[in-house]
């Protein structure tokens, strides 16, 4: 699919990137409502909405592996974006899985604020089915 | 002369209990008045099943006789059935007839027409006829194929119009029940006789050639044409039997589809509607599948701004960065050996200066601007890639993606519910019942077709077999003076007996058809009240076109036109016919207007010596009735509800 490369991480900073198994009903549940193509758009899609949302540097652990960071940022232009927004941080890639996680966990718990419905019309849905069914938060 | 006397019910309908109806005995009219739903057409289905044994519903077909016991009854008694008994006086003769539908020895909760028995008797001056007998009294006093003409409501006057109809399908049946009252059959029997006494003595004729040594060749030739023809006939007479049964199956069925029109275009709105979702799903399949490559880049749609925010940080240090690359550059260059003026002012340098200068190169070990070339380097890259995760941020587009999803999804959602609505309205309808009905219809058309182009070849054939024949026979009667000579006289009395009546016939029904015509004028103009109209034009199938004064005719008519031209021909054909008997019509001035309903009224006592007329107020009042027939009404009855299933037979005082 991508063109996978040999991405060298630093030394210490993590070469595979993993999901909570918490997290995994999320990312599902977005791959769904979004309609991406495949689980990786839509984890990509959660860490920008850490990010925007102002997720601080943190790590995460017990985490399921998904994929290589190869996959995922096979040209480290990702790793670029993360150290535009965070500085040159030690292990981008522990930062990119931690802000994964985390967006996963705020679509999931919060409300889904209105430039990720322009989006993802079908959020917003998916959040009145809640309600209406009485499953919601 | 028919004459109904009395009309007994027995849970017939809505009429609960034994309950009876008398009829005057001398000529004039009898109106029943009801409501709507109260039991008028009740009445008139029972006279028709106490004649024929069946009752007919709406779209002139056969009714379920077990629906027809009163409800009432059989709900609070647990009585089923019903009986009918009508007295009656025919030719002299006092006649009694009692039909009953009653439940199979043994079945306690009868649940359709299988679980009943029908049984009848005929009593003949106090005599009960054996059933033999029964039939061919009651097909003498009332044939069925002509009780279209007493008994008749406004749907059966609504069909005159298809005798206008050169390829309807029930013209030539009513063209035929029309010759029937008239009397024709007695005359087309009689030719059908002598064609049949021509036939034999051909065959004889053929025999005696045979027995002949000089026209044996001939004879032979002459009895295997015969044969032919025999065998041609039979299958002309079953390929007419079997379009006659696929005609009737059609008109049938096509009143079936009439009544089925609402449903059957709810039917086919369905399966459009499925048809739409079907394709609206495979759109919206396709266009999420090309969303999915399109969200791939959704993330930088949704960082955009702080992107763009972060580019503008990034060119600053990128331009910060360059200043100092630019700086110690120029220091580097003050720092070299022999360099005597400033590269960037061009002023003269003082050693002094130049010593300071590489004094501070040294402090940075002799790498000044190394660290800033590599910041300068990773900013450029984190530009070159926000930019281009900028550049793949496509909102709009991914926007209108949605959009067009979300049209599709909602027009989905507005047909299913569509559907859901139709579903409702059919819920009681048996979709296969109707389905079938539809593509019976189709095959019985088919059938017919084929059927008129197998009857077209043997009417072909048999044609070639008669020109064959009459070559033979020319032949043969060349052979003058033969032993076959008496035969072939017999042959040629045969032949000019059958040509008399066929010729009669033509005459007959020619100067039939005059009558009906001259009597169906004067009925027509005594009750229209356009005085435009000059009076009626009949065709060969007694079907009549209204003509103008100016001579021309009207092509169009209205519905209540319809009414008067049927009751006129009606009037016409009681006229005309040796067979008499009473007229009971249903409604019939449901389509005519005030003025039309007058002249009608006036009308009723000379089409028929004994009229029964079932009508609901509104559509005759009683004091429009009484003031229209004056002494010619004899008799009123009073239809009156005493609950939804029960009504009770009075007659009218007031």
């Amino acid at each position: 699919m991508s063109k996978e490369k040999s991405v060298k991480p630093a030394s210490g900073d993590k070469r595979t990137i993993g999901i909570t198994r918490a997290n995994e009903h999320s990312l599902a549940a977005l791959v769904a409502a979004g309609g991406f193509g495949s689980e990786l758009d839509a984890a990509k899609f959660a860490m920008a909405h850490a990010i925007e949302q102002g997720t601080e540097v943190g790590t995460i652990e017990g985490t399921n592996t998904k994929w290589n960071i190869g996959t995922v940022d096979a040209d480290a232009s990702l790793r670029a974006l993360i150290e535009s927004f965070y500085g040159a941080v030690a292990e981008p890639y522990r930062l990119i899985e931690y802000l994964i996680n985390d967006g996963l966990r705020l679509l999931d718990s919060g409300d889904v604020p209105p430039n990720v419905i322009k989006l993802i019309p079908a959020a917003k849905l998916k959040r009145v089915e809640e309600t209406a069914d009485g499953t919601a938060d | 002369m028919l004459r109904l006397t009395r009309l007994r019910l027995t849970n017939f309908g809505p009429f609960k209990g034994e309950q009876s109806i008398d009829f005057p005995q001398e000529d004039g009219v009898t109106i029943i008045y009801g409501e709507n739903m109260r039991g008028k057409t009740s009445l008139l289905n029972a006279i028709r099943f106490a004649f024929f044994g069946r009752i007919l519903g709406r779209g002139r077909r056969d009714t379920a006789l077990h629906k027809v016991g009163n409800w009432e009854e059989a709900a609070e008694n647990k009585v089923f059935g019903f009986e009918v008994g009508l007295d009656m006086t025919h030719a002299g003769a006092r006649y009694r007839l009692v039909r009953t539908f009653k439940p199979r020895p043994g079945v306690t909760e009868p649940k359709d027409d299988g679980d009943y028995v029908q049984d009848y008797f005929l009593e003949r001056d106090g005599v009960v006829l054996s059933r033999g007998q029964s039939k061919t009294e009651l097909e003498r006093i009332l044939p069925e194929q002509i009780a279209r003409f007493f008994l008749f409501d406004g749907e059966l006057l609504q069909e005159y119009e298809d005798l206008l109809v050169a390829e309807s399908d029930m013209g030539p049946k009513i063209s035929d029940a029309i010759e029937r009252i008239l009397g024709m059959p007695v005359l087309t029997n009689t030719r059908d006789s002598l064609t049949a006494a021509k036939e034999r003595a051909e065959n004889r004729h053929a025999r005696a050639a045979q027995g002949d040594q000089k026209t044996r060749e001939f004879g032979n030739q002459l009895a295997a044409l015969q044969s032919e023809r025999t065998v041609l006939q039979t299958d002309l007479e079953r390929q007419e039997k079997d379009l006659d049964g696929l005609r009737t199956r059609k008109t049938g069925l096509e009143e079936a589809m009439r009544k089925m029109q609402r449903v059957m275009a709810l039917f086919d709105k369905r399966d459009v509607l499925e048809s739409d979702i079907k394709t609206l799903k495979e759109a919206v399949a396709g266009k999420k599948e090309r969303l999915g490559g399109s969200m791939a880049s959704a993330w930088c749609a949704l960082l955009g701004d702080k992107m763009r925010a972060a580019i503008t940080d990034l060119r600053a240090r990128e331009t910060q960065l360059q200043t100092v690359l630019i700086r110690t550059s120029v220091l580097a260059s003050l720092a070299a050996d022999g360099q005597t003026t400033c590269p960037a002012c061009l002023q003269p340098v003082s050693d002094e200066a130049r010593q300071h200068v590489q004094d501070s190169l040294a402090q940075h070990g002799g790498a000044a601007g190394a660290d800033e070339q590599r910041e300068v380097t990773a900013v450029r890259r984190r530009i070159a890639a926000l930019e281009q995760f900028i550049g793949d941020a496509n909102p709009q587009a991914l926007r209108l993606e949605w959009d067009s999803i979300a049209q599709d999804e909602r027009q989905i959602y507005a047909k299913g519910n569509e559907i859901k609505e139709i579903d409702a309205q059919i819920a009681d309808v048996n979709e296969e019942a109707v389905r079938r009905t539809r593509s019976d219809l189709e095959s019985v058309i088919k059938q017919i077709s084929l059927l008129e182009q197998g009857l077209g070849k043997t009417r072909e054939a048999l044609h070639n077999n008669a020109v064959y024949r009459d070559n033979l026979q020319r032949k043969l009667d060349k052979f003058a003076g033969s032993g076959f000579e008496v035969e072939r006289r017999r042959r040629d009395l045969a032949a000019d007996l059958e040509a008399l009546f066929v010729r009669g016939i033509d005459v007959f029904r020619e100067q039939l058809r005059r009558k009906v015509e001259a009597d169906a004028t004067a009925h027509f103009l005594q009750l229209t009240s356009e005085p435009d109209y000059a009076g009626l034009r009949i065709n060969d199938s007694y079907g009549l076109t209204i003509i103008h004064k100016d001579g021309s005719d009207i092509p169009v008519r209205s519905a209540g036109a319809e009414h008067i031209v049927a009751l006129s021909l009606v009037g016409a054909l009681q006229n005309n016919a040796p067979l008499r008997g009473p007229i009971i019509v249903d409604s019939p001035f449901g389509r005519l207007d005030a003025t039309h309903t007058d002249k009608t009224v006036a009308a009723l006592p000379s089409m028929a010596e004994q009229v029964v007329v079932l009508v609901y107020e509104d559509e005759l009042a009683p004091a429009r009735a009484r003031a229209g027939l004056k002494g010619h009404l004899k008799a009123e009855w009073t239809l009156v509800r005493r609950s939804a299933r029960h009504t009770e037979l009075k007659p009218r005082k007031d």
